[in-house]
């Protein structure tokens, strides 16, 4: 659904990311994991058209979108939750919500509106409420939930673990993953928690200094003992 | 105490005409992060057009139609041609270039229409209402520009509170990436707010016009007590705008009343300084803390 050919981008001298290709397949979560400062964000950033790479080509149901604007990748079907503060506390969480996808019609988005309130209940109990006063974990689903407004067929997740606790943490990404598997929404998830984002991806990517160093099956990675000592630190 | 009332009467519709042109530079500032020093050049010429439309036609309504009309034409004029190529290099810079936007309406107006007041009759008497046997400083005519406040604060507020664009102008202000991720055209948010502004600041211009004369420098002073208002309610706060641009006028009516008319920008200007001393971050503002 999604494929990346030879990606490389560079900040300055900087190269973060060299010659990056991989696939990300609708249905399924394709994990991409590595230590800080692996180029994972910097991935993410140019496929959402934040970061304009100096080379390589960006695919979208083999239509070429490299270097297209954030809010028309956006529009194709291609939602970042980005790391951090992705949400806008001074907005309620229903302004939020309604915040993604207003290209789209009333009836789309009113069907997604309730997909997402039935998803993460919590919003729906505190959808009046300024986004400021969620937990962490609520405004993670208030950030995914507001991506899934768009109607993405592919959904990129950065970093969700960040500062969460890992129950939390799980539960999240089990119930994206199956979100993937009910509806063919291609997932790539970008972690540098390895464990928890191999126990939900059916594929894993390893990054480390802007290049792919490993890929294949999660479970391989994960029980890939050396992999684990020389890039995840575990 | 009658003193008082008098004085206290005499500042609320210049308050409200204050608080409109706070209101215009708070738009821009939330739309583009650039305090618009040619805000009230910007209104200067749009008033003009206004004055011509009414001389031309005799219709005050017309010639108000024509300033909103300009005004959303000229605010997106000097969002394109200066401010966007300039802040694409520096934002500090994009503020300084307001201030030669401004200077260069003043000499554009000066050539068009010429140096003097001019007079720019109201639409409806401006002599004070007879009650209890005395007149007191409130005219029909001061009565209208409340009224009129008042309307255009409600429906920007709905505009703002209940509409798509609305929220997508808000997302923008607040977090242009987040509003980008989501599908929002951020740069027709800014242009949109640049475009508001601009009407709003016409409209504050036909206004305050009846209450002195019309030159090109003559809403000079209006930008002192505009910026002290909406730097108070802490730039980015349309309720913070409207709150102290109506203070601002009330305040510089009793200093003029009370002292002399001299004093007021001098007192604007210890407000301005006693707020950045205390509460740089403004009365309202969604930011915790601003550089100053």
């Amino acid at each position: 659904m999604l494929r990346v050919e030879g990606l490389s981008v560079s900040y300055g001298a900087v190269q973060a990311l060299n010659d990056v290709s991989l696939e990300v397949p609708p249905g399924r979560v394709t994990a991409v994991i590595g230590a800080n400062g692996a180029g994972k964000s910097t991935l993410m950033r140019s496929l959402a058209g934040l970061v304009k790479p100096q080379g390589g080509r960006v695919l979208f149901e083999d239509e070429d979108i490299t270097g297209r604007k954030p809010e028309d990748v956006a529009r194709m079907g291609i939602a970042l939750v980005p790391e951090g503060r992705s949400t806008i506390p001074d907005l309620t969480v229903e302004e939020n919500l309604k915040l993604g996808g207003m290209w789209r019609s009333h009836t789309q988005r009113g069907t997604s509106l309730t997909r997402v309130y039935s998803l993460f209940p919590v919003l729906s109990e505190r959808r009046s409420l300024g986004a400021d006063t969620l937990s962490g974990g609520e405004r993670q689903q208030l950030a995914i939930g507001r991506a899934l407004m768009c109607g993405p067929q592919v959904l990129l997740l950065d970093e969700p673990s960040l500062g969460l606790a890992p129950l939390i943490v799980t539960q999240i990404l089990e119930l994206v993953s199956q979100m993937a598997k009910d509806s063919g929404m291609a997932v790539l998830l970008v972690e540098q928690n390895a464990a928890t984002a191999l126990r939900v991806a059916r594929t894993g990517i390893v990054l480390n200094l802007g290049q792919i160093v490993k890929s294949g099956p999660a479970q391989d990675i994960a029980n890939d003992e050396e992999l684990r000592h020389a890039y995840l630190g575990y | 105490m009658t003193n008082f009332i008098d004085y206290f009467l005499g500042g609320v519709s210049t308050g409200a005409i204050i608080a409109l042109m706070a209101l215009a530079l708070v738009l821009v500032w939330r739309s583009t992060r650039v305090v618009n020093f040619a805000q009230l050049g910007q209104a200067m010429i749009t008033t003009f057009i206004a004055l011509t439309v009414r001389d031309a036609t005799g219709s005050w309504l017309l010639a108000l139609v024509a300033a909103m009309a300009s005004g959303l034409i000229v605010g997106v004029i000097v969002y394109f041609l200066v401010i966007r190529p300039v802040k694409r290099l520096d934002t500090s810079g994009a503020i300084i270039a307001t201030f030669g936007v401004l200077i260069a309406l003043q000499a554009l107006a000066g050539m068009i229409w010429g140096g003097d007041q001019k007079a720019f009759p109201p639409p409806i008497s401006n002599s004070g209402y007879e009650v209890f046997g005395r007149t007191w400083p409130f005219s029909p005519y001061d009565l209208l520009v409340v009224v009129l406040l008042l309307v255009l604060v409600l429906t920007m507020t709905v505009v703002f509170t209940r509409t798509s664009v609305g929220l997508a102008m808000r997302a923008s202000a607040f977090n242009p990436e987040v509003a980008r991720l989501s599908g929002v055209r951020v740069n027709r948010m800014l242009i949109l707010g640049w475009a508001i502004a601009g009407l709003v600041g016409a409209i504050a211009g036909v206004l305050v016009a009846p209450l002195s004369t019309l030159s090109p420098t003559s809403f000079d002073i209006f930008l002192v007590f505009a910026f002290t208002a909406a730097v108070i309610g802490g730039l980015d706060s349309l309720v913070g705008a409207v709150a102290f641009g109506i203070g601002t006028g009330l305040v510089i009516s009793l200093v003029s009343g009370y002292t002399d008319s001299g004093n007021a920008p001098v007192v604007a200007l210890v407000l301005l300084v006693l707020n950045l001393l205390f509460k740089p971050e403004g009365v309202f503002s969604h930011h915790k803390a601003r550089a100053v």
